[in-house]
């Protein structure tokens, strides 16, 4: 290497660097690129991560027992009669309370090793107050102390405290978030299916149009080529959720919305890899089947097709992949599939809910991936 | 006889491919056509079966002006007119048989054809073709399966099912090794003897023009710079055409 | 596979009605009693996931779409016998059939709402060739008149002129739903102006005639004349007394110079915000994505089953990754670090490493291993080796594959906004959400004009390199 071109070199890396630099502070300064909150979020984001590894799956069903009694406040009135009962019982340390007074509830009879919590219902009021939890042993049977809220002691009157135990029984079952996850996803996968059907109906024949060596090479040919070609690279270039907000003013809310957003792009995309598909092929079998005294119907059918199919229906299939991608994502504009929920989830904090449909997105795009790089394969 | 007069071809962008060629082949000739890449070899055997319009001059076969046929007549004049080329031109997706059978389209007509409804007739005679040139075990084997060798001896299979008057060959065995090419070359002096076919084929080398011609033309920059017997060529003939450098080379 | 297969053979009687009875009963049974085990398989497991399918969704209305694949399966098993090849495509195009049944179905496909809502998209589609960019400041000349309501004991009074232009109702005092005659005079000829009407809290509204608004054009003399309807803009507390409302005319009389509407300024400030999203999502990605690609490399990987373990683990996690969308990760870190366009950046960030690295390191496990075979046998350490076999193959295809990147990473961060992530996305949202199609057309337009141009320079990008 001469002395010379190592300087021409290292000058222009030089250049390029000295443009860089500058490209980057605006951008990490346009970004708002702050890792200082990175840092002190992350405790908040500990919930979530944690929440990701236990999606909500299996769930029994919840069976809660409930017994009541009654105690007076304060105490100047006779002991309230408490509510015939059978099975398990019961007992208070006293009838009536002053504010303050201790308080020990004891029971048996319960179902053993169950956790369970007290609740005041205060008198002449809706609603109920939680209290001391506790959990009850081996024979069923539990002690817990406790004292009157304040608001019970302000209020005074025959109030009723409730014990009541949880616990799940019964066979495991999908959970509800679990069959909405599937619903929502078989939603997913069909509504890519039809965006990649109705897409490629359209663009197969867009495409011939879109294809410089189908086109003849007159103003109308050029005309319509550029056209088509425009608006390829135009559609292709706006996402499919823009559209997809803008078709669910038009059709309303839902997967339809969705079918035609994604169908649009589609459309742009798969029509600018027909063409280019199209523009690729071999002219050497043409030509041998026009010298056989073919007329331009057989030379098409016997020349054209057999080498358009295969990349057609590899694209085809690729773009359903990409289209399942899209469409989980589509309903947070409300173009149905499983966006819709998947959002609900997350802005209710319900982590566990939203794990599900987040391990649900990656079970069926990666067996979509994997399905279309096997059939493009076998294609080839 | 197929009558070339003063024919000249330029195209598009102003390359000049052929200048005032003419010459006169008699049936059942074997005319090979030599010279280098690019000398407008190839243009010349499209120019005859029109797969490439001439830009001037006239071909007349038996009579009959190719040059001045319409789009019917042409694809009636085309079925007579076999050909074979460099790259063997098959549908790779096909059947070695719907292959062959693809050399029966001028004959059929277009519905059937799209259906794939090919007769009986044109069946039997393809699966024959393809036990003249040996690969009769292969009819349905996808057309890419096959050898180099064995997609060029498809090809002759089509060109046959033509029942073809003449044959354009367009430099049939440059993408095969020296032994296949004597076996494809073999079937085309077979079809030009046994069958009677006119044969204008273009070569690269010289030694196998002068094995199976019967006659050699050489072009060199779109004109006609020799007409003559194999034996005719001598060294000073071989550098006018092929240059001063060039050195021959045998093939066995 | 399908081909191996093909060996005719003589058909006994009883297969030729013992496989389609068996296929007919449940698909796919005969063919694996003919003999063809893989397609019998793969038939019976398309008719269990398609009942399924029907099971869970409670659509069994659509069985009887059902039925052609359930006979052509049980038909083609004859084809089999006879030892003919079955014709895969017309057995996938009936199962089609209930495949798409399903679809219709369950995507909610209403063709007729597409005609019925079309009313609702005209001004979007108007708006899309108008896109708010530019406008021009319009100054308005407005003259009124008192017009009384109903008429009452007091006449009311006539009106001033204003600059010249007078605007006269009679009879200057009517009850609503009646026709009075609004002229005007004193206006510049041949404009075309609008008539509003102000009650006497101020309310204001333009004034329409059979659904549409009544608009004026003046004559050569600048005079016109209009037959208006006194409209119901009585306030509650005023119905019984007679009281003073306004009827104005008002025209374009200045029309500023084109200047830049506000709209442009935000969409040119939110593009650039995109692109430098992008740029810093690709770079973090590629940062982080070239180390961990050697790990997700099966070459580099294979010296220890340890090692091994580790590619693994690093492909799952690189797939698991790529498989959610951007968008959904943004919502998460939305959560995290606040709604804005770092929270964007991160998730890009997150995604372009995962499409990174599995590209990374395709490139390279799919190195020639000749040259760095030729550089060793001139006796090279390995750092030469690395640095005169390896890098150079690598290089081209990384550079390639980070600049096509940066373009997917623009596109996505358009819309990453949709969800707080920063960039146009949550402007447009906005726009399209309260109808201002115009800005919304702006973005749009933008959004195009730029995904366009970096498509185009990427693909220059990559040609240069590959």
């Amino acid at each position: 290497m001469s002395e010379r071109s190592f300087y021409v070199r290292w000058g222009r890396y030089l250049v390029l660097i000295a443009l860089a630099i500058p490209l980057y502070i605006w951008s990490w300064r346009t970004a708002d690129i702050n890792l200082i909150d990175l840092v002190q979020g992350a405790p908040k984001a500990r919930p979530i991560i944690s929440d990701l590894v236990r999606p909500s799956l299996l769930a029994r069903e919840r069976v809660t027992l409930s017994v009541s009694t009654v105690v007076r406040v304060p105490c100047d009135g006779p002991a309230p009669e408490p509510p015939a009962a059978e099975g398990p019982t019961v007992s208070l340390s006293a009838t009536c309370l002053n504010a303050r007074d201790p308080l020990v509830v004891s029971g048996s009879g319960f179902r053993p090793n169950t956790p369970g919590r007290l609740y005041w219902r205060v008198a002449g009021l809706e609603g109920r107050l939680r209290d001391e939890p506790f959990e009850t042993d081996a024979q069923g049977r539990f002690t817990v102390q406790t004292d009157i809220p304040p608001l019970l002691a302000q209020q005074g009157g025959v109030h009723a405290l409730d014990v009541e135990l949880k616990w799940e029984a019964g066979t495991l079952r999908p959970s509800e978030t679990l069959r909405t996850t599937v619903d929502k996803m078989i939603e997913t996968v069909f509504l890519a299916l039809m965006a990649t059907t109705f897409g490629g109906l359209v663009a197969v024949p867009l495409s011939f149009l879109g294809a410089r060596n189908i086109m003849p090479a007159t103003l109308w040919g050029n005309t319509l080529y550029v056209a088509v070609r425009s608006f390829f690279n135009t559609a292709r270039s706006i996402e499919p959720l823009i559209l997809a907000t803008i078709f669910a003013i038009w059709v309303g809310f839902g997967p339809f919305a969705g079918v035609l957003a994604l169908s649009v792009h589609t459309i742009a995309s798969l029509g600018k890899l027909y063409s280019e598909a199209a523009e690729n092929i071999d002219p050497g079998p043409i030509e041998a089947i026009r010298s056989t005294g073919a007329n331009e119907w057989q030379v098409i059918w016997y020349g054209v097709v057999p080498q358009i199919v295969p990349p057609y229906v590899s694209f085809t299939v690729y773009h359903w992949d990409i289209n399942v991608r899209m469409s989980t994502i589509i309903g947070f504009v409300g173009g149905g599939g499983i966006g819709l929920e998947l959002q609900r989830w997350i802005n209710q904090l319900q982590w566990n809910s939203a794990a599900t449909a987040v391990w649900a997105i990656v079970l069926v795009v990666s067996a979509m991936d994997y399905a279309s790089a096997i059939v493009r394969e076998r294609l080839v | 006889m197929l009558e070339i007069k003063e024919l000249t071809k330029v195209y598009d962008d102003g390359t000049v491919a052929l200048k005032n060629v003419s010459f006169t082949v008699p049936d059942g000739e074997f005319l090979v056509i030599i010279g280098l890449s690019g000398s407008g070899k190839s243009t010349l055997l499209r120019c005859i079966n029109r797969l490439i319009e001439p830009t001037s001059g006239q071909i007349i076969w038996d009579g009959v002006d190719i040059t001045a046929a319409g789009q019917e007549d042409l694809r009636r004049i085309r079925r007579q007119i076999g050909m074979i080329f460099q790259q063997f031109n098959l549908v790779k997706r096909h059947t070695v048989l719907t292959n062959v059978l693809t050399g029966r389209l001028g004959y059929t007509s277009t519905w059937r054809s799209l259906l794939g409804l090919w007769s009986r007739d044109d069946r039997e005679r393809a699966l024959r073709n393809l036990e003249l040139v040996g690969i009769a075990d292969k009819a349905h084997n996808r057309a890419d399966e096959l050898s180099g060798g064995q997609q060029q001896r498809v090809g002759i299979a089509r060109a046959l099912m033509q029942a073809p008057r003449l044959l354009l060959a367009d430099e049939p065995v440059a993408s095969l090794d020296p032994a296949t090419s004597h076996s494809v070359m073999k079937y085309i002096e077979w079809m030009n003897r046994e069958r009677g076919l006119t044969v204008l084929c273009s070569l690269h080398f010289l030694s196998l023009a002068r094995r199976y011609g019967t006659r050699i033309i050489a072009l060199r920059a779109g004109e006609l710079v020799f007409d003559g017997r194999p034996e005719e060529i001598d060294d000073r003939r071989f550098k006018e055409i092929y240059g001063e450098d060039a050195i021959e080379v045998e093939i066995r | 596979m399908e081909r191996a297969e093909h060996v005719p053979q003589p058909a006994p009687a009883n297969r030729r009605l013992l496989a389609p009875l068996l296929s007919f009963v449940f698909p796919g049974m005969g063919h694996i009693y003919a003999g063809r085990r893989e397609r019998g398989m793969w038939i019976a497991i398309t008719t269990a996931t398609l009942l399924g399918l029907l099971w869970w969704l409670e659509l069994w209305s659509l069985l009887p779409a059902l039925v052609p694949f359930w006979l052509w399966n049980a038909w083609e098993t004859r084809t089999i016998v006879f030892g003919r090849r079955p014709s895969t495509v017309k057995l996938v195009m009936s199962a089609a059939i209930i495949v798409y049944a399903i679809g219709w179905r369950v995507t909610e496909i209403d063709v007729q709402q597409l005609a019925v809502g079309a009313s609702k998209i005209r001004p979007f589609v108007v708006s899309l060739l108008q896109p708010y960019y530019v406008d021009r400041e319009v100054t308005y000349a407005a003259s009124s008149a008192p017009v009384q309501v109903p008429c009452g004991d007091v006449p009311p009074p006539t009106a001033g002129a204003t600059g010249g232009t007078v605007v006269v109702p009679t009879p200057p005092c009517a009850s609503v739903g009646e026709s009075i005659t609004v002229r005007g005079q004193g206006f510049p000829p041949n404009v075309e102006g609008e008539l509003w009407w102000e009650n006497p809290i101020g309310d204001r509204a333009r004034l329409r005639s059979g659904g549409q608004f009544i608009t004026f054009l003046t004559d050569a003399q600048g005079t016109f004349e209009v037959r208006v309807t006194v409209p119901d803009m009585v306030p509650r507390q005023f119905q019984e007394t007679a009281q003073l409302h306004k009827v104005e005319a008002r025209y374009i009389s200045e029309v500023g110079p084109w200047r830049l509407t506000e709209t442009s300024a935000l969409v040119a400030q939110r593009m650039g915000e995109t692109i430098a999203q992008a740029l810093m999502a690709t770079t973090w990605g590629a940062l982080f994505a070239v180390p961990l690609s050697f790990f997700a490399a099966r070459n580099p990987m294979q010296f220890h089953p340890l090692a091994l373990l580790v590619y693994y683990l690093a492909r799952t996690a690189l797939n698991i990754l790529r498989a959610i969308e951007p968008l959904i990760m943004a919502i998460v870190f939305v959560v995290w670090v606040g709604l804005g366009p770092f929270a964007g950046v991160l998730a890009l960030t997150m995604h372009s490493i995962a499409a990174l690295g599995k590209l990374y390191s395709e490139a390279i496990e799919s190195i020639d291993p000749g040259p760095i075979e030729a550089i060793t046998a001139t006796g090279a350490n390995r750092v030469q080796v690395v640095w005169y076999a390896v890098l150079p193959q690598v290089l081209p295809p990384f550079v390639a594959f980070t600049v096509y990147r940066w373009d997917i990473n623009v596109r996505m961060s358009t819309i990453i906004g949709f969800v707080g992530g920063g960039g146009i996305g949550f402007l447009l949202q906005q726009w399209i959400r309260l109808t201002d199609f115009r800005s919304a057309s702006a973005a749009i337009w933008a959004i195009a004009l730029v995904v366009t141009v970096l498509d185009f320079f990427s693909r220059k990008v990559r040609e240069r390199f590959v």
